[in-house]
């Protein structure tokens, strides 16, 4: 999905002043991208529902902060992305669960006619993380270990697994 | 020997090592692994916007008004202090200031602010059921102060400011409105 939001200057000056309606156009503005983003990353749809709110929450709390510094999809996505991170390392107990059931569970083969959005879904969070973050928002890996609080190594070896999870559950559902 | 996932990124990244960069010029095996990761990769952001099931609007807007009031009323005793203490001190130092009409006007508006906020305050507001009229009525005025605050509070202080005197006095109109709303209210229950 691509994201090529240009939101008029004007809305975004009302929204600083505390313009409720300009701020509600922001959140119209940016809601689909957000929450897809957060989808992508977070295994639960009500996870991403309740990110997606505490994302703008913030927003509307600091956007007299943003500067006008580049775009302001960027900061609104770097905003949900640490709450999405956030979320997941809240719940990592979860997601060692989830993980588990990936590699244990008997009935957990891949079937066929398997798609790669299927594949993606069934990665754990931290991996979707990682891949949505660098092959499709262009994060680099040192800004995703500074979001995660990991190392740069973490990043790469993580995206070189979930890459290579992916290229299994693939090829095996090619060939079922 | 073939690349591993490892080196298939680092080649997409351009940071490959030397023998990766060497091998994939020549092992088909390999060049075919590395065009299924660019497809991927291209199929991953080509996959479909996932749309909010909720509006979740309506809630971020209630947290919203919530906070402004609170910071409404913390702003408003702010207020009323910085305005009895200009008062004060114009009334007591006699600067020449005090007989500048703008600045005059400015502690006047001040004052009057503070005073409304104080008989809001008497009111009782958060103790008393509203209709839905007069509920949506004070919303509005609340929201109205709430922005005309936001704008005092990044506005630099000057006596010499006409501007920030009208900014003040119709802070002071919104208040009237406001403590009308919630004295009427309380006359009609009081009956």
């Amino acid at each position: 999905m691509t994201v090529a939001l240009a939101v008029p200057d004007v809305i975004v000056a009302r929204a600083q002043a505390g313009d409720e309606a300009a701020l509600e156009t922001l959140y119209r503005a940016f809601e689909t991208p957000v929450y897809h983003l957060i989808r992508r990353i977070l295994r639960r749809p009500e996870d991403a529902e309740d990110v997606l709110q505490e994302t703008f929450l913030e927003v509307v709390r600091s956007i007299k902060q943003y500067r006008g510094e580049g775009y302001l999809w960027g900061w609104i996505r770097k905003i949900a992305t640490t709450k999405a991170l956030m979320r997941i390392r809240r719940d990592s107990v979860r997601e060692t669960e989830t993980m588990d059931d990936e590699h244990g569970k008997p009935g957990m083969h891949v079937g066929a006619n398997i798609d790669l959005e299927r594949a993606f879904e069934r990665l754990s969070e931290t991996s979707r993380a990682v891949v949505w973050l660098h092959d499709v928002e262009g994060f680099t890996h040192e800004e995703i270990a500074e979001q995660m609080g990991k190392t740069v190594s973490f990043s790469k070896s993580q995206l070189a697994r979930a890459h290579a999870r992916l290229r299994r559950m693939l090829d095996q559902g090619a060939h079922t | 020997m073939h690349c591993t996932m490892e080196d298939l990124g680092a080649l997409r990244a351009g940071e490959a090592s030397v023998w990766a960069r060497r091998h994939i010029t020549t092992c088909a095996h390999c060049q075919a692994e590395l065009e299924r990761l660019y497809q991927r990769v291209a199929q991953l952001k080509a996959l479909p916007a996932l749309h909010p099931p909720r509006d979740r609007w309506p809630v971020v807007k209630a947290a919203l008004r919530a906070e402004r009031t609170r910071r409404r009323r913390t702003w408003g005793t702010w207020t009323g202090s910085l305005a009895l203490a200009a008062t004060i001190a114009a009334v007591l130092l006699m600067q020449p200031a005090a007989t500048n009409t703008v600045y005059a006007e400015l502690s006047q508006a001040k004052q009057q602010s503070a005073t409304l906020e104080d008989s809001l305050k008497q009111v009782d507001t958060d103790g008393r059921v509203l209709s839905g009229h007069a509920a949506a009525a004070v919303a509005d005025l609340e929201d109205r102060i709430s922005v005309l605050d936001g704008t005092l509070a990044q506005r630099a202080e000057s006596d010499q400011d006409a501007e920030l005197v009208k900014l003040w006095q119709e802070r002071v109109g919104l208040m009237r409105e406001l403590v009308s709303v919630h004295v009427t209210r309380a006359r009609y229950v009081g009956l």
